[in-house]
C-alpha cells in the first residue's frame, strides 16, 4: 500500500468517524427535546446556509435572493403536501425543481450583471417575493400556510415518521452529511474551479477559455436546490410556511454563517449555524436584542478580518511568529541566545 | 378617478421616490459605494421626526433637522468604520456590512421607539386641494418642491463647483486624485454623509403620509435601487425623470391593475431594462 493509499484511507476513516461521532452528538449532549431542537435547526439552517456559501465562497458574488430559493422549498413543499397530499419525497423534488427553474430564470435576467447590481437585483427577488406571497390567497397571505403533516417516509418493514426533533434529526442529519459530501465534490469538480477562477480573476478565466458567464448562471442555479432542500425539511420541522422565510433574518443568518468562520472552509456554515443557532436558542436576549447580536457579528467580523475568524486566526499566529522572530533576533545579536541552539552534528 | 387624476397621483408619487433616490445616485455614481441601510435611515429619519415632535414637542419643520443631523451623524460614523474597506475597494465586503448596519438600526430603533405603528403630525397633511380631479395634500407640493429643489442643487455643486469637481475626480480615479492633494476618504465621508443625510430628508418628508413601522425601509432600497438604475448610475437628471416615470407607473398600475402588485411589475420592468438597456436612461 502506497502513502498516498494509505493517507486516502486514513481521511476516509477520520471522515467516517466524524460522522458518526456527529449524529450521536446531540445524545452526547444530553439528548433532551431541547438539544435535538437545535440540533435539527443547526442541520437545516447550515444546509440553507451551504446554498449560499457556493456563492459567496466560490463564486465570488453575494445573492441576497438567497432566501427566494429557501422560501421556494419550504412554499413547494407545503402547496403540495397540504393542498394535494403528495407524498414527501415527491414534494421534495419538486421544491428543487421549481427553486432551480426560480434561479435560472433570475440567473438569465441577471447574466449581465455584476457586483453590487447582481446583489441589487436578487435583493429586490427576495422583497418582492415576499410581497407576492404576502399579497395572494393562494400562498395563504401573510398567515402563511398551515396544517402540514409529519414528516413520514417509508423504511424497510413499514414508516418511518419524524414525531418529534429527535425522530427528525437522522433525517436533517443524513441531509446535512449529503450537502456537505455535494459542497466538497463540486470543489474538486471542474466547475467549482472554473467557479474559483471566475472569482479570482474573471478576465484571466476568459482568456484561458472560461465561459464565465455560462459559470455563473450553472453555479447560481446549483446553489438554488440546496437551499431549498433546507426549506424542504423546515417545512416540516416547523409544521407551517409564512413570508418570514423571506425576512431578512434568514438572509443574515446564511450570510453570517458563511463570513464568521472564514469562506470556503468546507464545515465553515456548519460551524457559523450552530454558533448562531445556539446563541438564539440558548442565549437569546430577545428579538430586537437578537437583531443587533446578528447584525453586529457580522458587521464586526466584516470590519476587523478580511476572512472571518480564520482571518482573524492567520492574523494571531503571523504576529506570534513576527514576535518570535523579532526576540529570537534582539537576542542573537546579544549573543544569548545563539549558545543555547542545538549544534548540526556532522 | 381619471387618467390625468391619476398621473397627478404619480407625479407626487414619484417626486418622493425622486427625493428617497438622489443620495443613492450620488453615492453610486460618483463614490461607487452602496449603502443597504439607506432604507433604514429613512425609517430612522420618519422615527426621529416623529420623537421630535411627540417627544420634544417640537413643531414638525424644526424636527426635520434634527432628523436630518441624526442621519448624518450616523452615517459618517458608517463610513468611518468602512474607511479601510473602501479604500481597498472591497464592495462585497461593503454590501454586507451596510447590509448588518441597516438590521442593527432595525433593531436599534424598535428598542428605541417601540414596536408600535406611528404618525407623524404635519400641518401640510390636514390641508388638500384637487388638481385634475387628484386629491393633494400640501405635503405633497412640499415634496414635489424639496425634489426638484434638492436635484438641482446636487447637479448644480456636481458640474459647476469645485467641490463637485474634486468629487467627480474621486469617482474617476481615487489614486490620482490622492497625487493632486485630495483625500478620497474625507470626499467618501462627505458623500456618504449627504446620501444619509437625503434619505432621512425623504423620510421625514414622505413618511407623515402613513403610519410608520420600524420595520418600514425594505420596499424603499428597492424603490431607489429601481429609480438609480433606470435613470443610469451618476445620472442625476436620470434619477429625477426615473422617479417621475416610476411614480407615475406605479400609480397607472395600482388604479387599473392591482396596488399590491405594483412594486413586483415595477421590477420586472427593471428586469426588463437590465436585460434591454443596462446603463438605463444613461446616453453612453
Amino acid at each position: 500500500m502506497t502513502n498516498v493509499t494509505r493517507t486516502r484511507y486514513g481521511r476516509v476513516l477520520v471522515w467516517i468517524i466524524s460522522i458518526v461521532v456527529g449524529f450521536f452528538f446531540p445524545q452526547i449532549l444530553g439528548g433532551t427535546e431541547v438539544i435535538y431542537t437545535t440540533a435539527a435547526l443547526v442541520a437545516i439552517f447550515a444546509i440553507m446556509s451551504y446554498g449560499n456559501d457556493l456563492i459567496l465562497s466560490d463564486l465570488g458574488e453575494v445573492s441576497l435572493g438567497q432566501t427566494v430559493f429557501w422560501a421556494a422549498g419550504a412554499y413547494t413543499t407545503a402547496l403540495l403536501v397540504i393542498k394535494s397530499d403528495w407524498a414527501p419525497f415527491m414534494s421534495l423534488a419538486a421544491a428543487l425543481v421549481v427553486s432551480t427553474l426560480i434561479a435560472l430564470a433570475l440567473g438569465l435576467a441577471t447574466i449581465r450583471t455584476r457586483d453590487f447590481i447582481f446583489s441589487l437585483v436578487t435583493y429586490a427577488a427576495a422583497i418582492i417575493a415576499s410581497a407576492i406571497v404576502t399579497n395572494t390567497a393562494y400562498f395563504g397571505g401573510s398567515d402563511g400556510l398551515v396544517g402540514m403533516p409529519l414528516l413520514s417516509i417509508p423504511v424497510v418493514g413499514g414508516q418511518y415518521e419524524a414525531s418529534s426533533n429527535e425522530a427528525l434529526w437522522p433525517i436533517a442529519y443524513v441531509s446535512l452529511v449529503l450537502v456537505i459530501a455535494f459542497v466538497a465534490r463540486f470543489r474538486r469538480s471542474s466547475l467549482g474551479i472554473t467557479s474559483l477562477m471566475t472569482h479570482m480573476n474573471s478576465d484571466l478565466a476568459e482568456t484561458m477559455g472560461v465561459d464565465v458567464r455560462r459559470t455563473r448562471i450553472l453555479v447560481f442555479t446549483l446553489s438554488a436546490p440546496v437551499s431549498a432542500l433546507a426549506g424542504w425539511l423546515y417545512a416540516y420541522q416547523r409544521s407551517y410556511v409564512s413570508p418570514d422565510l423571506l425576512s431578512q433574518f434568514f438572509l443574515l443568518l446564511m450570510l453570517t454563517a458563511v463570513i464568521l468562520p472564514g469562506k470556503r472552509i468546507l464545515l465553515g456554515p456548519l460551524f457559523g449555524t450552530a454558533v448562531l443557532v445556539f446563541q438564539q436558542q440558548h442565549a437569546s436576549f430577545g428579538g430586537d436584542i437578537d437583531r443587533l447580536v446578528l447584525g453586529g457579528v457580522l458587521a464586526l467580523v466584516l470590519l476587523t478580518s478580511s476572512d472571518g475568524l480564520a482571518g482573524w486566526w492567520r492574523a494571531i499566529t503571523k504576529r506570534r511568529r513576527t514576535k518570535s522572530v523579532t526576540a529570537f533576533n534582539s537576542k542573537d545579536s546579544n549573543g544569548t541566545v545563539a549558545a543555547s541552539l542545538p549544534t548540526i552534528k556532522e | 378617478m381619471s387618467l390625468l387624476a391619476q398621473i397627478v397621483n404619480g407625479i407626487a408619487l414619484g417626486a418622493g421616490y425622486a427625493l428617497l433616490a438622489v443620495g443613492w445616485s450620488v453615492l453610486l455614481g460618483s463614490a461607487r459605494l452602496v449603502n443597504f441601510a439607506h432604507g433604514q435611515l429613512y425609517m430612522l429619519g420618519a422615527f426621529i421626526t416623529w420623537w421630535g415632535t411627540s417627544a420634544l414637542g417640537l413643531p414638525y419643520f424644526v424636527a426635520i433637522p434634527l432628523a436630518v443631523a441624526g442621519a448624518a451623524i450616523l452615517g459618517m460614523m458608517m463610513q468611518l468604520l468602512m474607511t479601510r474597506l473602501t479604500l481597498r475597494q472591497d464592495l462585497v465586503s461593503l454590501m454586507l456590512v451596510t447590509l448588518a448596519f441597516g438590521y442593527i438600526f432595525t433593531g436599534g430603533a424598535s428598542l428605541i421607539f417601540g414596536g408600535d405603528p406611528q404618525q407623524i403630525p404635519s400641518p401640510g397633511m390636514e390641508h388638500r386641494f384637487i388638481v385634475f380631479g387628484a386629491h393633494l395634500a400640501y405635503q405633497d407640493l412640499v415634496i414635489i418642491f424639496c425634489a426638484l429643489g434638492l436635484y438641482a442643487a446636487t447637479w448644480w455643486v456636481l458640474t459647476k463647483t469645485n467641490m463637485g469637481r474634486i468629487v467627480r475626480g474621486v469617482a474617476e480615479d481615487p489614486k490620482l486624485a490622492q497625487l493632486y492633494g485630495i483625500s478620497p476618504a474625507k470626499v467618501y465621508i462627505g458623500v456618504f454623509v449627504f446620501a444619509a443625510a437625503s434619505a432621512a430628508l425623504a423620510g421625514a418628508l414622505i413618511a407623515p403620509r402613513s403610519p410608520i413601522l420600524t420595520s418600514i425601509g425594505f420596499e424603499e432600497v428597492i424603490i431607489t435601487f429601481l429609480v438609480v438604475v433606470i435613470g443610469g448610475i451618476g445620472n442625476i437628471l436620470g434619477g429625477l425623470i426615473a422617479g417621475f416615470g416610476l411614480g407615475i407607473f406605479t400609480a397607472l398600475f395600482g388604479a387599473y391593475v392591482s396596488p399590491a402588485y405594483s412594486m413586483a411589475a415595477a421590477f420586472a420592468v427593471l428586469l426588463v431594462f437590465l436585460i434591454v438597456r443596462p446603463q438605463g436612461l444613461k446616453t453612453s
